[in-house]
């Protein structure tokens, strides 16, 4: 479903990501662990195309990311780290824009929309303007305009930062129900979390992909990393 | 086209709930209404030649203002992030954000209109210069705009989006000075970048295409510069 293949970035003198190679097939959920400044939120957003590669390719569904960005971003739903949204906007409003600018068309946005509030419990805070919201609904909007279009596959940048730990245990099992259903490429740099919620870890240290391992294989994460960093 | 009107909806709505739009226009019909009456009352003269050059300044001063949030603040707040990697093309977004913000301006515009209303009542004033004018404050508004919106798309402190404008709109106002220090033809190049040279023909009543040619380039070139910013990332 997700290919990444020899992906390098570099700003200027600096390189953020080296010649990295992975495959996420559909339906899993992938990790990408790594410390702060691990070129994990690089990786991951030259797959949703805000940025370009320097060199290599990545491809959603056989599209290329660089060539044909507008088929790779109709098939991602995406949620940056710091959950942005339209605080001025009340969640119906902001949900329907985000689908519309994904692609949903007018007659299916009512159904679309419902869905996406009921999978995301959502129903309470439908009519309010985002920004009087707390941090743990902001963050499930966040990730409610992140799947409104149905994406293939789902892509979240720190997803539990900053979440109390009700929130935190409500986002995993969130993603955990996505299993099966959506690729899911997740990036943190805390350990727990990782072990918990993924299928197949990636773990990555200044820019290098060090190890892909399945988690049913990695009985210690700790472990395993501490061997690697 | 549909996702066009689905950002513009958007943007027509962040514009006008926003404040700052509403205590621009409010300064602008105060300082606008205010000169319109007394040069009307001391000149007792028919024309808006004097109004117009007072919205010029206006414009040139205010227009920053208004055209400072456009990218600035979606990018302190990461949303530009979220239109960015939707299915859509860059230049969409800076058309949006153009078109609402042409819809203030224009809205101003077309109230300031009303001053033209009054002299139509109580006189007999030459339609010629006036429908000019009102042409050019458009041309002059869209090029304002689009540079605007430029530096809006290349920083995210909206104070610095402002200043900049604000710089090149002066810059621009007062370019045409140096070319008393320059040999010909540079001289005439100078001098054909300056916006109050290519204005003030409209508002005497006599139109060229050069003049409105001047801001149509300039409304393109910059807003290709945005998009160009935008892509380039």
């Amino acid at each position: 479903m997700v290919t990444f293949d020899r992906v390098t970035k570099r700003y200027g003198s600096f390189t953020a990501v080296r010649d990295v190679s992975l495959t996420v097939e559909a339906g899993e959920i992938l990790g990408l662990l790594g410390p702060n400044g691990s070129g994990k939120t690089t990786l991951i957003r030259m797959l949703t195309g805000y940025h370009s590669p320097t060199s290599g390719t990545l491809s959603v569904a056989g599209f290329d990311t660089v060539h044909r960005p507008m088929e790779t971003r109709r098939r991602i739903g995406y949620v940056p780290e710091s959950h942005p949204a339209y605080g001025h906007m009340r969640v119906r409003e902001f949900l329907r824009f985000m689908a519309s600018l994904r692609g949903v068309a007018p007659s299916a946005l009512p159904a679309a929309i419902d869905e996406t509030v009921e999978a995301l419990s959502l129903a309470e805070v439908l009519g309010k303007p985002i920004h009087t919201l707390s941090r743990g609904y902001r963050q499930r909007v966040a990730i409610a305009q992140a799947l409104v279009h149905s994406p293939d596959v789902l892509i979240l940048d720190e997803p539990t930062n900053g979440l109390d730990p009700r929130q935190i245990i409500e986002t995993r099992n969130l993603i955990r129900g996505l299993a099966g259903r959506r690729t899911v490429i997740m990036t943190s740099h805390i350990l727990s979390e990782i072990a918990r919620t993924v299928d197949r870890v990636a773990i990555l240290l200044r820019g290098e992909l060090l190890t892909v391992r399945s988690m049913a294989e990695t009985p210690d994460l700790e472990k395993l990393f501490l061997s690697l960093a | 086209m549909r996702t066009l009107g689905v950002l513009l909806r958007k943007e027509l709505h962040a514009t006008f709930t926003s404040p700052v739009a509403w205590v621009v226009s409010a300064v602008y019909l105060l300082v606008a209404g205010y000169t319109f009456s007394l040069s009307l009352f001391f000149s007792k003269v028919a024309n808006l030649t004097y109004i117009f050059h007072q919205i010029y300044i206006l414009l040139v001063l205010l227009v920053p203002v208004i055209t400072m949030r456009a990218f600035a603040e979606e990018r302190k707040a990461d949303t530009l992030e979220l239109l960015l990697t939707a299915p859509i093309r860059e230049i969409w977004i800076v058309l949006a954000k153009y078109l609402s913000t042409m819809a203030l301006v224009g809205g101003l515009l077309v109230l300031s209109f009303s001053y033209a209303v009054v002299l139509l009542l109580y006189g007999e004033p030459d339609m010629a210069p006036i429908l000019g004018g009102y042409l050019a404050l458009f041309l002059l508004a869209s090029l304002l705009v689009s540079v605007g919106t430029f530096w809006s798309s290349i920083t995210e402190n909206q104070v610095v989006a402002a200043s900049a404008s604000l710089g090149t709109f002066l810059m621009l106002w007062f370019i045409d000075s140096i070319a008393y220090l320059l040999p010909a033809p540079a001289d005439l190049f100078f001098v054909n970048l300056s916006i109050l040279g290519h204005f003030t023909p409209f508002v005497s009543g006599s139109l060229f295409f050069s003049d409105a040619g001047f801001f149509l380039t300039g409304t393109l070139l910059a807003l290709l510069l945005t998009t160009r910013a935008l892509a380039d990332r």
